[in-house]
């Protein structure tokens, strides 16, 4: 039965001109398909703009955060330009959205906005192709040597007093000796001094963050996911 | 086969030049904006995204769109066979598949493009002499596989529509959408993650996802490059107007002109889906060209050679030439003479 039809087949479009009536359908609907599939995929990635992402700590230049988010093409120059390998990639779990997006990485070092590298020049600002990364005209950065803030704010450092040394009478002050910025208020006489954030001068430059000891030494916190002192992005507040 | 291990190389350079770069931090940049200091080449896709996304005018994206442009009309799809890490992905898969499926998959596209050379010689009224393939069949029925069925070729294809959902999207919502599933971008955004994984015990779900993104794109949307890949298709757009470096058929040596035979190894060996022989048989036209050389290689009379300018009045499109085998044998004797013309070969 099957091998007649085949014949039939055969016969029917056995002239090639016979052969190119008929327009291979197939392909068009494939086109069509693929057309339309992708659009609506596309345009569902789209909305995610819409579901947003956790607030991340950007580099000096992406405070904006709807223009970062507009603006940046996940090409990756900045994390090679960063001299302190400080901008990492952002995380799904920070959201689709904001995924390989810049974002900043306290865990060994901080920012200086290239005081000591590059003059006080951002080298991510100024390799970013896109301009995703873009200092504003009124942009004053801090100033590690001279202790000014600027009004560049990545973050506002943030104690969590559970976790934190000082506040279980170890005398550990590693953030205070690491601000530049005057930023870390020490209270108490004694010699267990607890340490508090003054909002108004830390600019989450995340020195503090960098050398904090809370999950390396000694730690009586079971359970701690992250450094007793962190940087918290702006908006999260 | 020489030239394809050169692309791999070349590609896999590339990669390996850019991936390095970018673990040690030596800014050179990704695919996806290529550069040092403040120089700088932008994928023109990005370059295009991010600046319908922010509506305004970033002088390098400006730049960089142009520089790409020019390439796409000097080179063509030059970048997709010589340094896309796309294409060393399809040759990694190929490589691992198993020699039975590997004999498969070439028998069946062996005998799909010899079937039609076999039928356009046929349909021109020249008796197929070569007996070597007079055994040459397909295994399943026409009815099924609508390969020996001329292309429709409209002046956009699928990947344009991709191209165009991108841009809306991205115009709509306002960030570079198909940045995030670009699997060029999505390339070096493993070898980050994964570096980061190792050196910094970063623990994420982008380790699995992000790879898992690629795969689910190369693998379950087959043929990316020729259907999907809203790049390809941008190219495509300016890669059309190309008249350089456009490999081109030399009638008087090509077995199925010359000798009548049918052959087809050029349209068998065209990574890019195009029929070079008998371009309406193809998925994609000459415009769709990457420069791979493939053909060149394959072609057992080297009748193909990729001349710096293609002769006025000698387009790609083969019409002329198969206008000639239409005339039979007075073509084929017209083009005998022709191949002893000394501008013939200054064409050369």
């Amino acid at each position: 039965m099957t091998e007649q039809k085949d014949t039939d087949v055969k016969q029917v479009a056995s002239t090639p001109s016979e052969k190119r009536a008929h327009e291979p359908m197939s392909v068009s609907r494939r086109s069509l398909f693929i057309g339309v599939g992708s659009t609506a995929a596309l345009l569902g990635l789209g909305a995610l703009r819409y579901v947003g992402h956790t607030p991340v700590n950007r580099p000096p230049g992406g405070q904006d955060e709807a223009a970062l988010v507009s603006a940046c093409i996940r090409c990756e120059r900045c994390y090679e330009a960063c001299p302190r390998k400080i901008i990492v990639p952002a995380t799904i779990e920070d959201g689709l959205l904001g995924m390989r997006s810049p974002q900043l990485d306290f865990s060994a070092n901080y920012c200086d906005f290239c005081r000591e590298e590059n003059g006080g020049v951002p080298l991510c600002t100024q390799v970013c192709p896109t301009n995703a990364l873009q200092l504003p005209a009124d942009a004053v950065l801090g100033n590690p040597e001279t202790g000014e803030r600027g009004n560049v704010i990545i973050g506002i450092a943030k104690i969590d007093e559970y976790s934190c040394l000082a506040f279980r009478d170890t005398g550990c002050r590693a953030c205070y000796d690491a601000c530049k910025y005057d930023a870390i208020r020490l209270e108490g006489t004694d010699t267990n001094p607890r340490v508090y954030v003054e909002a108004d001068k830390c600019n989450g430059c995340g020195a503090c963050e960098s050398v904090c000891k809370s999950l390396s030494a000694g730690s009586i916190v079971s359970g701690a996911t992250h450094r007793a002192i962190i940087v918290e992005p702006v908006e999260a507040e | 086969m020489k030239t394809k291990n050169l692309r791999t190389a070349i590609a896999v350079g590339i990669f390996v030049v850019l991936a390095a770069g970018l673990i040690f931090g030596v800014s050179f940049g990704t695919l996806s904006g290529f550069g040092w200091d403040d120089f700088s080449v932008l994928c023109p896709l990005g370059a295009l995204g991010t600046m319908i996304a922010t509506k305004t005018m970033i002088p390098r994206a400006v730049v960089s769109l142009v520089a790409m442009i020019l390439f796409f009309v000097v080179l063509g799809r030059a970048f997709c066979a010589w340094a896309c890490p796309v294409g060393v992905f399809d040759r990694i898969r190929a490589f691992f598949r198993s020699p039975k499926k590997r004999k498969e998959i070439e028998q069946a596209k062996h005998d799909e493009m010899l079937a039609i050379s076999r039928q356009e010689l046929e349909a021109r009224g020249v008796a197929v002499k070569n007996a070597e393939h007079a055994d040459a069949q397909c295994t399943h029925s026409c009815k099924t596989c609508g390969g020996c069925q001329p292309f429709k070729h409209g002046k956009l294809d699928s990947r344009h529509a991709v191209l165009g959902g991108a841009l809306l999207s991205t115009a709509i919502f306002g960030f570079p959408v198909f940045c995030l599933v670009c699997p060029v971008g999505l390339t070096f955004a493993t070898v980050l993650v994964v570096w980061r994984l190792f050196s910094a015990g970063d623990m994420t779900w982008s380790v699995i996802l992000i790879p898992a993104f690629l795969i689910v794109e190369l693998v379950l949307l087959r043929k990316w490059c020729t259907r999907f890949c809203p790049l390809a298709g941008l190219m495509n757009l300016f890669s059309r107007f190309s008249k350089t470096w456009v490999p081109t058929i030399d009638d008087s040596k090509c077995l199925e002109t010359a000798k009548e035979s049918a052959c087809g190894r050029c349209a068998m060996a065209c990574e890019a889906d195009i029929n070079i022989r008998h371009p309406e048989f193809g998925e994609r036209t000459m415009a769709d060209c990457t420069r791979c050389r493939a053909c060149i290689d394959a072609c057992p009379t080297k009748a193909i050679s990729m001349p710096f300018l293609v002769r006025a009045g000698h387009k790609v499109t083969l019409a002329d030439a198969e206008q000639d085998v239409l005339e039979g044998i007075q073509g084929a004797e017209r083009r005998a003479e022709a191949a002893f013309s000394p501008l013939d070969k200054a064409g050369e």
